[in-house]
């Protein structure tokens, strides 16, 4: 039966091919779109396990969450005063973040670099790991440790080990342009990837110090907090909150969890509905094209009739038709929906990521790993096969209920 | 002159009417038809065009229902049985052979004698082995992998007896069968009713305008205005020996 219906296809080629088209473009969007959305959640998802939902970062109001602001509070010594007296806070950790821009062999590399006391980076992002060398000691104005991607450019010249590393710093508070500045690298970093949407390879932690005389002001970019325990940091994010008003921005992960899953949860809705508006217009074309079909073959439905074909063989016939343009479809939809969502996944990582974040100048986007799971792959093969073969279901019925004499006599 | 036998006949018709209603207006095609096919018969329908031929043998064919009467098959009273029952008794029961041939362009010819055996389940190995054996007996030997477009239309109305042959029916219903042929290739192709009719003992019931066709039948219907208007039956010493 499969076999008679796959020479009824080939012999209608183009009209097969355009109609196999449609499933396809369709049922691959819907497969890109499940694939990124939830490769983008687990992303998200690994982010703030490995950061740790213990920790609020806090920010000045002005700047990238409040664009416009003319709020002028700035963060400073005695902020982490008060903050390390709120009940339920074990640490608290200012930094400062710029955006820098490495020379390395005649090649510029972007970067961030956060001035911060390097004990916290451990407890900031669980399980980094020095690589090569160490971590620079407390006070220490001429060392610093390197992400492994600089370390390691995609191109451009490696940093070794205690080799000098010259960059231009942008983004300090009162300094017109770039600042020239160079450290000594004493350690390298494991590979880590994103944490806090901030890219820990592309960055250059400095010591605190150094970073404090760089900036010349005792304000910081932003304060790191350490929750003792997940369940009080709503109440300590609320006492913030409360303490500061609108001065400064409380962030923390499960917030940007639910924005970044807002945003992804329109954008879901918005490339489903294309998705499923083009499996629609593809089952209609079905439906059409199975139409045609049948008319067009009237006589040889009347010749299949006339030799015996049950009603019901006939309409199998036709149906195994839809069926198999849908198999077809499905296939090709899986294919293409599994590069697509590659594809999906590098727009939706620039957007989950980007410069958005904590990294300041350089952070790097977050890489989206698509999420194939088991049921979606079956789920993309039967659903085009399912709709397919309903859109043949009226088409196939009046097929098998043609009148043999008319169907014979039928030009 | 025919044989006597005693188990029912392949065709039997009694008072068959047909009346084609367009609007509100009847037209009778057949009023009344009573004729008998013996087992193993091979019988000439002739008569004018609009005698009611092709309407007859739609009923026979069991491709249409008549308007009042009985039509029995091979014992069957086709009026009892439901749209189902009707596509098994010609899957089974009744081969069809056209004048345009109505061969599926598509297939080969061996695909399209197989048609019927697919149909009724028949496994692949077994049914391309009868497919092939009755290729090669209406004298296709080498053109089973054809199409019909790659065919002569002898070759064609071979391939089409070929696919009412494999079915190993009790009736073949041929409506102008060479109307679309040159007399040569007719003389084959009655040649090879005739060999079927004669070797697998196939009832056989042919439409024709042609008198020389048929009168290598044995019994010649003839109809008019929707009635039996004559029946003959061919005396011949030397039995459809090539005339």
């Amino acid at each position: 039966m499969f076999k008679l219906a796959y020479k009824a296809l080939i012999d209608r080629k183009i009209r097969s091919v355009l109609t196999i088209l449609g499933i396809t473009v369709g049922s691959a969007i819907i497969l890109a779109l499940i694939a990124s959305s939830s490769g983008l959640n687990a992303g998200i998802a690994g982010n703030i396990e490995k950061t740790g939902a213990n920790i609020l970062t806090i920010r000045n109001a002005g700047g990238f969450f409040s664009s416009g602001s003319t709020n002028t509070y700035q963060l400073s010594q005695q902020d982490i005063t008060y903050l390390k007296s709120i009940p339920g806070v074990i640490a608290a950790y200012p930094y400062y973040s710029y955006g820098a821009n490495i020379n390395s062999g005649g090649e510029s590399i972007q970067a961030s670099v956060v001035g911060i006391d390097m004990v916290a980076l451990p407890v900031l992002y669980k399980g980094l790991t020095v690589a090569e060398g160490s971590i620079p000691l407390l006070g220490d104005t001429t060392s610093a440790a390197i992400g492994w991607g600089i370390a390691n450019p995609v191109s451009g010249t490696p940093i070794g080990l205690h080799q000098m590393v010259s960059m231009s710093i942008t983004g300090i508070k009162g300094s017109k342009g770039a600042v020239s500045y160079a450290v000594l690298a004493s350690g390298i970093l494991a590979q880590y990837g994103t944490a806090l949407f901030a890219n820990i390879d592309d960055t250059i932690y400095i010591s605190f110090q150094a970073a404090g005389l760089l900036a010349k002001s005792p304000y910081f970019t932003g304060i790191y907090v350490i929750v003792d325990n997940t369940d009080n940091v709503a109440t300590v994010q609320n006492t913030i909150e409360t303490y500061y008003s609108n001065n400064v921005r409380v962030i923390s992960p499960g917030q940007i969890l639910s924005s970044i899953q807002g945003i992804t949860g329109q954008l879901t809705v918005f490339l489903g509905s294309i998705g499923a508006v083009s499996l629609f217009v593809a089952t209609v074309g079905i439906v059409n094209t199975m139409y045609v079909s049948v008319m067009e073959r009237t006589r040889e439905i009347g010749i299949l009739k006339a030799i015996g074909y049950r009603p019901k063989q006939i309409m199998g016939m036709f149906l195994a038709e839809a069926a198999l343009t849908g198999v077809i479809g499905a296939f090709c939809g899986l294919a293409l929906g599994y590069a697509l969502s590659f594809l999906m996944g590098g727009m939706l990582g620039g957007l989950g990521g980007g410069r958005v974040a904590f990294g300041g100048g350089g952070g790097g986007g977050m890489t989206i790993v698509p999420v194939f799971s088991t049921q979606l792959i079956v789920f993309s093969l039967t659903f085009p096969v399912l709709l397919a073969t309903i859109a043949g279901l009226y088409p196939a019925w009046r097929a098998s209920r043609m009148n043999a004499v008319v169907a014979l006599k039928y030009e | 002159m025919p044989v006597a036998i005693r188990s029912a006949p392949a065709v039997q018709t009694v008072d068959v009417t047909k009346v084609y209603r367009i609007g509100h207006v009847g037209y009778p095609a057949l009023r009344g038809i009573n004729i008998k096919v013996e087992r193993g018969e091979f019988v000439a329908i002739m008569g004018p065009s609009g005698s009611g031929k092709s309407t007859l043998l739609n009923l026979i064919g069991a491709l249409d229902r008549p308007t009042s009467g009985r039509v029995i098959i091979d014992g069957v009273d086709l009026k009892k049985l439901d749209e189902d029952r009707l596509s098994l008794l010609r899957n089974r029961k009744l081969g069809f052979v056209y004048q345009s041939f109505n061969l599926i362009q598509r297939l080969t010819s061996i695909e399209n004698v197989e048609m019927p055996l697919i149909s009724r389940g028949v496994p692949e190995k077994i049914r391309k082995a009868r497919s092939l054996k009755v290729l090669n007996a209406v004298g296709l030997h080498g053109k089973a992998s054809k199409r019909p477009a790659e065919l002569s239309g002898g070759e064609q109305q071979r391939v089409a007896i070929a696919r009412a042959l494999v079915a190993e029916p009790a009736l073949i219903i041929a409506d102008e069968p060479t109307g679309n042929l040159d007399s040569k290739t007719t003389r084959e192709v009655v040649d090879q009713f005739v060999q079927v009719n004669k070797g697998f003992g196939t009832t056989i019931l042919i439409v024709t305008h042609n008198s020389e066709i048929a009168a290598m039948t044995q019994r010649i219907i003839s109809l008019k205005d929707g009635l039996v208007d004559k029946e003959e039956y061919i005396q011949r010493l030397d039995s459809y020996s090539a005339a």
